[in-house]
């Protein structure tokens, strides 16, 4: 009779001095797996210039319409560039088809997953915004 | 019929055709690289291999094997799939992986190839075969590392084009396609594009501008000529991307690069209205209202007569149609003509005095509700026609004509279709062809006999050419019944034959070495544009060329006719739908008993109106019944009439004037109100082209604050007191096509004339005059004609894509002539004749003869009717400026 509570209370009593598995969220952020699946960004060379030739492929392959406007253009050397590149993060159902369907490893999805917002204008990023801001490529095992 | 089984289905074939093109029309698939429907095939890249019993024990190719009887094809085997992997595998060793910024990514039949074929991974290794890009040729830019050297392009550019500007170089793995390692110098024409079946060859307008899937697709009829091709217009977001024909590929300069003149900043996008003598912007309710008022006043004041209608190539059937209702049914008045009076219409004419005028009898219907643009009317066993219509040619009929006479025709830069009729002509053996041309022109290559005569001597060559065909076959009788052969063959007697040849300045030989040609011909057609026709005497040289056909020609047979350039893209609807001051809807005479039905119980006023030319004459004379008023539907008449300097001192004596046009041409500069009207794919409508085939104009592009003809001629109409409203352009079509049998059977992308009506024809031999003089001592005959790269005016505004190749005009001479002038290409020369003066750059063209010069009339400056009196031909001296 007894115990079973003896037993409950071991259990409480090592948990005491265990180390906690709660985080303590937001001062504590988990970091997420490998192949967590955050938001899409472009990705950047060392020299800081994007990977993205504007073929459209992953506007075409976004099943929730969460890219759009690319607007390309055509530079000194005769290469293919975005100038204009929006993602929709309120659309963004965060798939990663986009950089799998991508031939230049140009988009890939971050491991961000802070995305709550008073303003949904702020989940629209623009070509500015959708960049990241140090060139970082995923792990080459993500297929 | 031809009995053969494709992967054991029982097929019926007609002889002749290959496997290949019986299959797909069966739709069975084989794949193919190097095959295109429009060109000959070379079975170079074996994809389209097929197992054929009886036959080798090997593979053949589908699309060079004919079929034959009793055949059995497999299509598909494991071993013409590894075949076929290993030839896609030795095809992609070396292909650029550029799909992602390749404008052909998504269209690519390479792509296509590639995944219909499964081919896994290319397990070869080459050594990387490096030429760089070609970016430096206009218009057109060039990637070898994706070319597959299927040859299309330069099949396409020599067989159907005739510029030969690309071919192979260098051989086996390192054969690249190139134009001696320079920039593309060619016609421009891009058809290289369309046929290129990867991205080696590319469109710069449309360079990055959309991926292929993107776009969306409108057919339509090309507005930039008379030669009635139709494309496709791919739009994205509303604007124009490119303009495409995968069809047959083929497609000139200005057709396919020539649309961002649309957007020119130099359109006019809003009415003007005089005030106080200038041009001001105004809503469209204050200039119609504007023009409204002038007009009444004039016809208040001084009756129906004192306004005068010019209608335009430029508009649309059914435009031209409204415009003509207003001045018969409304006005009650003949008063109207078109530009073509300087050249079309005396072509017409004269085959109305050789053939007669069309008619068409016992045509079935008027059906009721034909589906948009059709004729309500069918062609039933005994309909009968009669009359020029069916002597006129027909553009896919060409290529069956086993011998032509290009006479005074630039043939390409005129009309381009009918340069690739005769080029595909010419791919048959027994084809000959006659050019006579006082310049040299690119058929010259290819001619059996070349006649360079003297500028303006065309009707002595006609009359030589049958003077040496009666002398060799007196007993040669025409194909037709013809009256008034005896006292032909009298007229022609006034001159030996080495008379005409030496006053055209020709050879006797060269004379009887194309009357043998045409004699022997089978098909013989005829084509001649408005180099000659321009001319004072353009009627007796379409006159003489009518005599001609009637003598030689095999009407009826497919290819054999008369090719007549209407060189704008409804010069010949603008006609045939009545804007003449003598003819009706149809060509119909003012007093046809079918006239009536067209405006109720208006009665047709029987007196024809002044022509144009004789509108300046009366304004010239003052006299009491030339015109107050003008209303002119587009045609620069300043550009356009011979001596510019007169015809502006005349437009200056009309009182009040309303033109519509795209841009603020010179005439517009002179009107009182000038409405600013939609082009090309801002509005929906008609063309008859050049050769009858109608086309369909969409509304793909929002109209910017311009309105379409039709709705411009309602309007105004209406304020007019005639009151006139439609729906839509198709309830215009529908009005006068159940009015005019002639277009029985007619239907989009059909030919009037060519739509099965059995033709009864006769003709009348009819002399002509033979006084080639031009007046006036100066040194050069300077012929006034066309470039390749512009058609009328517009593709003289920037930014049309052709203006890269051809940015102005230039005065054309010999360099003989120009070195004894002291002049080098690109120096300025003053060119005077004795009407006027224009400055200009000097072109070297050994192509001309010595003493002759060539200026194009495209251009605003330098303006080439400064110095005409009534011909395209005048006399000029040229010095240095």
């Amino acid at each position: 009779m007894i115990l079973p509570l003896i037993k409950g209370l071991a259990t409480t009593l090592r948990y005491c001095f265990s180390k906690p598995i709660t985080l303590q969220y937001p001062e504590e952020k988990r970091t997420p797996y490998p192949r967590f699946r955050g938001h899409p960004e472009l990705v950047i060379n060392e020299d800081g210039t994007r990977r993205c030739v504007a073929c459209t492929l992953c506007m075409v392959v976004c099943p929730s319409n969460a890219i759009r406007g690319i607007v390309p253009a055509e530079g000194p050397q005769h290469e293919k560039y975005p100038v204009q590149f929006t993602i929709d993060l309120t659309r963004c159902i965060f798939c990663g088809f986009c950089q799998e369907a991508c031939p230049k490893a140009a988009i890939k999805l971050n491991n961000l997953y802070e995305l709550a917002q008073y303003n949904k204008e702020v989940l629209i990023l623009d070509i500015e915004r959708a960049t990241q801001k140090k060139p970082e490529m995923r792990a080459p095992d993500w297929l | 019929m031809i009995n053969l089984t494709i992967d054991g289905r029982a097929i019926q074939a007609e002889p002749g055709k290959t496997i290949l093109e019986v299959a797909r029309e069966n739709g069975i698939f084989i794949p193919y690289l190097c095959y295109h429907p429009a060109l000959k095939p070379i079975g170079s890249c074996r994809i389209c291999v097929v197992e054929v019993k009886p036959g080798p024990p090997r593979p053949l190719p589908a699309c060079a094997t004919y079929v034959a009887e009793g055949q059995e094809v497999v299509t598909a085997s494991p071993r013409l799939t590894a075949i076929r992997q290993e030839l896609m595998k030795l095809v992609l060793i070396n292909h650029a992986l550029e799909c992602p910024i390749c404008d052909k990514g998504g269209e690519c039949e390479l792509q296509e190839l590639t995944h219909a074929l499964g081919v896994p991974e290319v397990d070869l290794t080459a050594i990387p075969a490096t030429s760089p890009p070609d970016y430096e040729s206009l218009l057109v830019e060039r990637h070898t590392d994706r070319c597959v050297t299927c040859g299309r392009c330069v099949r396409l550019c020599r067989d159907h084009v005739g510029a030969m500007a690309i071919n192979f170089m260098q051989r086996g793995y390192f054969t690249e396609l190139g134009s001696g390692l320079l920039p593309l110098d060619c016609e421009f024409c891009g058809s290289c594009i369309d046929i290129c079946p990867v991205g080696a060859l590319i469109n710069k307008q449309f360079k990055y501008r959309a991926r292929a899937w993107e776009v969306t697709k409108t057919e339509m009829v090309c507005p930039f000529c008379g030669g009635g091709c139709t494309y496709e217009l791919h739009l994205k977001d509303g604007e124009i991307m490119r303009v495409y024909n995968g069809e047959t590929a083929l497609l000139c300069g200005r057709g396919r690069f020539g649309w961002p003149v649309l957007s020119s900043p130099e359109r006019l996008r809003t009415p003007l209205v005089r005030v106080n003598g200038e041009l001001k912007e105004a809503t469209w309710e204050e200039a119609l209202t504007a023009a409204a008022g002038g007009l009444k006043a004039v016809l208040e004041e001084a009756g129906p007569g004192a306004l005068y209608g010019v209608g335009s190539p430029r508009a649309t059937n059914e435009a031209n149609y409204l415009f003509q209702k207003f001045f018969r049914a409304g006005l009650g008045t003949n008063n109207l003509d078109n530009p073509a009076r300087l050249h079309y219409v005396k072509a017409l004419s004269a085959l109305g005095q050789v053939f007669g005028w069309p008619e068409v009898k016992e045509a079935d219907g008027p059906h009721p509700k034909p589906p948009a643009y059709t004729s309500p009317f069918t062609v039933k066993e005994d309909t009968k026609g009669s009359g020029f219509t069916f002597v006129l040619g027909f553009l896919e009929e060409l290529p069956r004509a086993d011998a032509a006479l290009i006479l005074g025709a630039d043939l390409t830069p005129e009309l381009p279709p009918l340069g690739w009729g005769v080029n595909a002509a010419r791919q048959k053996d027994d084809f000959k062809l006659v050019v006579a041309n006082p310049r040299g022109t690119k058929f010259d290559r290819w001619a059996t006999v070349s006649l360079r005569y003297k500028p303006g001597a065309e009707r002595l060559v006609v009359a030589g050419l049958m003077k040496a065909l009666l002398t060799a076959k007196p007993d040669l009788a025409p194909a037709v019944p013809a009256q008034g052969f005896e006292e032909f063959k009298e007229s022609l007697k006034k001159f030996s034959l080495k008379e005409y040849a030496s006053r055209a300045g020709v050879e006797v030989a060269d004379l009887e070495a194309a009357a043998a040609i045409l004699a022997q011909a089978q098909a013989p057609a005829i084509l001649f544009g408005t180099e000659l026709l321009s001319q004072d005497k353009g009627d007796m040289n379409a006159l003489a060329l009518a005599d001609l056909f009637l003598l030689v020609g095999k009407p009826g047979t497919p290819g054999s006719a008369l090719y007549p350039v209407a060189d704008k893209a409804n010069t010949r609807g603008v006609c045939e739908l009545g804007v003449l001051p003598d003819r009706l809807p149809g060509l119909l005479p003012l007093d046809s008993p079918a006239a009536p039905a067209f405006w109720g119980d208006k009665k047709v006023a029987q007196q024809p109106g002044p022509t144009l030319l004789e509108v300046l004459d009366l304004l010239e004379q003052d006299a009491p019944e030339a015109p107050r008023a003008l209303w002119a539907l587009g045609g620069d008449l300043l550009r356009w009439l011979p001596n510019r300097s007169r015809t502006e001192k005349l437009l200056g004596k009309v009182k009040f004037m309303v033109v519509q046009d795209a841009f603020r041409t010179d005439t517009a500069k002179l009107a009182d109100v000038v409405l600013p009207v939609a082009i090309h794919a801002e509005q929906e409508g008609s063309f008859i082209s050049s050769t009858g085939r109608l086309g369909v104009l969409k509304a793909a592009l929002t109209a910017d604050g311009v309105l379409p003809d039709w709705q411009i001629i309602c309007r105004l109409a209406s304020a007019l007191g005639v009151p006139m409203s439609y729906r839509n352009p198709a309830q215009i079509f529908a009005e006068f096509a159940r009015q005019i049998p002639l277009y029985a059977g007619l239907a989009p992308k059909k030919a009037v004339g060519k739509t099965g009506i059995p033709a009864e024809l006769k003709g009348t031999f009819v002399p002509f005059d033979l006084d080639i003089s031009l007046p006036g001592r100066r040194p050069f005959t300077l012929i006034i004609g066309k470039v390749l790269q512009h058609s009328g005016s517009y593709t003289t505004h920037e930014p049309c894509g052709t203006l890269v190749v051809t940015p102005e005009g230039a005065v054309s001479l010999n360099p003989e002539d120009a070195a004894q002038l002291e002049l080098k290409a690109g120096d300025k020369a003053r060119v005077i004749s004795s009407h006027g003066e224009v400055e200009a750059k000097v072109a070297l063209d050994p192509l001309l003869p010595a003493g002759v010069a060539f200026l194009p009339e495209h251009f605003a400056q330098p303006a080439a009717q400064m110095l005409t009196l009534n011909s395209n031909l005048v006399r000029v001296s040229i010095q240095k400026a």
